[in-house]
């Protein structure tokens, strides 16, 4: 055996990995610091501890209307994004559709797409044909960036699973739809729910298409904070992006729990 | 037959999801970019674009912005997935989740936290002022650096993701055999690891490039007015001014570079999976 790294690279690499991730999760660890702190500004590091711009946020009109709408749309998306998907990627694991690989290009299009293309003209599509833009349109949009990763996280848990249970439900006597709600979604749980929880963060941290999508009704969450951001920010816009984290933070978590994070490294 | 009609009741909901609201709207989008303000079939969206000397200098802002964000998260991406491909399993999972974690944060949360860093009185001009290598009011906030660094922060987890699915799957033993023939571990890494890591390298760097040029939160908030990138403008002419004909003639000239750079990407991915 070859003797491995020289002890010097070794050393050299954990300060590079150190430095990187100090560059990565730095911003993260500023929002938060500068949300507990007790000045009346921005200021990093923080002066002293202080919950209040926590309470803040829920005294705030704004803030609670964006959140209840963010919340309102995120669950929705879910519940949508998550039925159309699981359809979609039973149906191209199987592959019996003439055009399959096509047909999973379509649906794994939107991801790269950017959403600024798709946001404009989904605004311009929605006005001439609908009329205002309102909830519902900005549910639709969500729902189509929604849909690939529920379909991405399904397929890869179908991919894996064992093809002559379905073939034993049939043998067995049982119909289709049997065979789809006994056999098929069952083992297709993991990867739905993974891609639930995807789908609920995508949707509730969005800003593009929302940003277009906006109306003095219709403000989520992280376009309440770009106005902030845009005019005057003060801590309590550090508070929500706190909570948001948070949710992220516990969204990751849960994920991985479900489905293992490595499965996404390389696609 | 049944099973391929089964089938298409399945997948059915989502092809005429996409249909509609996916494929119809940039059909919109690509209609409108030839309508003229009096409603004639014109190409004078593209011209006044292609023509102005203000918006070719946002186009070749965006381009050179976005081929040195690319060329830092490659640079940097590389050696990082590197490392984590070669650490055990339980300190890689670690790793992944760090960076995963502000790739799924949401992109407002993250730049302000650059605007924190960099604003006057940040974190990085106070400690670069107390060095003496700036003055005491300096600001990196609303310069083209700090577009760049908010950027990188964005790109840098897809660029280590791609590569890392690439050297994964490289056979270690390839490694060591350049090892025992006497290379060594700096010529092991440029003449094996490097060329074989390639494909990904290539793959994260192309994504890279086409999240950096159709991205305008970050670039909006951190370069400010004065330095507007292609989706700022097209966020300028369909929201502020409402020239959304105009909006729809940048989206495409937008998509059209982005798909050139992407066709690729697209032939590099079907390789792999095929």
């Amino acid at each position: 055996m070859v003797k491995g790294v020289p002890e010097w690279l070794k050393v050299l690499s954990w300060i590079f990995v150190a430095l990187t991730l100090t560059f990565v999760l730095g911003p993260l660890v500023v929002v938060a610091g500068v949300s507990v702190s007790e000045s009346q500004f921005i200021a990093f590091p923080p002066t002293g501890f202080s919950l209040r711009w926590f309470n803040a946020i829920f005294e705030s009109n704004a803030y609670v209307q964006a959140l209840l709408t963010s919340l309102r749309l995120a669950f929705a998306v879910t519940v949508t994004a998550t039925v159309i998907g699981a359809g979609a990627a039973i149906a191209l694991h199987r592959r019996r559709l003439p055009g399959t690989a096509a047909l999973a290009g379509l649906f794994l299009s939107p991801l790269i797409l950017p959403s600024i293309i798709f946001a404009i003209g989904l605004l311009m599509l929605w006005s001439a044909s609908v009329g205002a833009v309102s909830f519902p349109a900005l549910w639709i949009g969500h729902t189509v960036i929604a849909i690939p990763y529920v379909v991405r996280t399904t397929l890869a848990v179908l991919a894996d699973s064992d093809p002559f249970l379905e073939e034993a439900a049939r043998t067995m006597g049982a119909g289709r739809w049997q065979r789809i709600i006994y056999v098929v979604l069952p083992q297709c749980a993991p990867g739905l729910a993974a891609g639930a929880f995807f789908a609920f963060n995508i949707s509730f941290d969005e800003a593009v298409i929302a940003l277009f999508l906006r109306t003095p009704d219709l403000v989520t969450l992280p376009i309440q904070i770009y106005n902030q951001l845009e005019f005057s920010p003060d801590p309590t816009v550090a508070a929500v992006s706190t909570l948001m984290m948070g949710l992220t933070v516990l969204l990751i978590a849960v994920i991985d729990r479900l489905l293992g994070i490595q499965r996404f490294v390389g696609n | 037959m049944r099973d391929r009609l089964e089938d298409l009741s399945l997948a059915g909901p989502g092809i005429l999801l996409l249909a509609l609201a996916f494929i119809l709207p940039i059909v919109e989008m690509l209609r409108l970019s030839f309508v003229g303000t009096d409603g004639s079939v014109t190409v004078e969206h593209f011209v006044r674009f292609l023509s102005d000397p203000y918006y070719l200098g946002v186009v070749w802002r965006t381009i050179y912005l976005s081929i040195l964000i690319t060329a830092i998260c490659a640079a940097v991406g590389f050696p990082l997935a590197y490392v984590m491909a070669r650490v055990s399993p339980q300190l890689r999972l670690w790793l992944i989740v760090l960076v995963i974690l502000p790739l799924m944060t949401s992109v407002v949360v993250r730049t302000f936290g650059w605007m924190v860093l960099l604003g006057r009185g940040g974190l990085i001009p106070v400690v670069l002022w107390k060095l003496g290598l700036a003055g005491r009011n300096f600001t990196l906030m609303h310069t083209e650096a700090a577009i760049v660094i908010g950027m990188v922060q964005v790109l840098l987890p897809f660029t280590t993701l791609s590569i890392l699915g690439v050297i994964m799957k490289i056979d270690r033993r390839l490694e060591e055999a350049a090892r025992t023939m006497g290379a060594s571990f700096l010529a092991t890494m440029c003449n094996v690891v490097l060329p074989l890591a390639m494909p990904g390298i290539l793959a994260g760097s192309l994504l890279a490039f086409t999240l950096s040029v159709s991205s305008f939160i970050t670039p909006s908030l951190l370069g400010g007015v004065r330095l507007p990138v292609v989706a700022g403008s097209i966020y300028e002419s369909a929201t502020k001014t409402l020239e959304w004909n105009f909006a729809a003639a940048q989206s495409v000239i937008l998509l059209v570079g982005v798909l050139i750079v992407l066709m690729p990407y697209i032939r590099l991915s079907e390789r792999r999976h095929g």
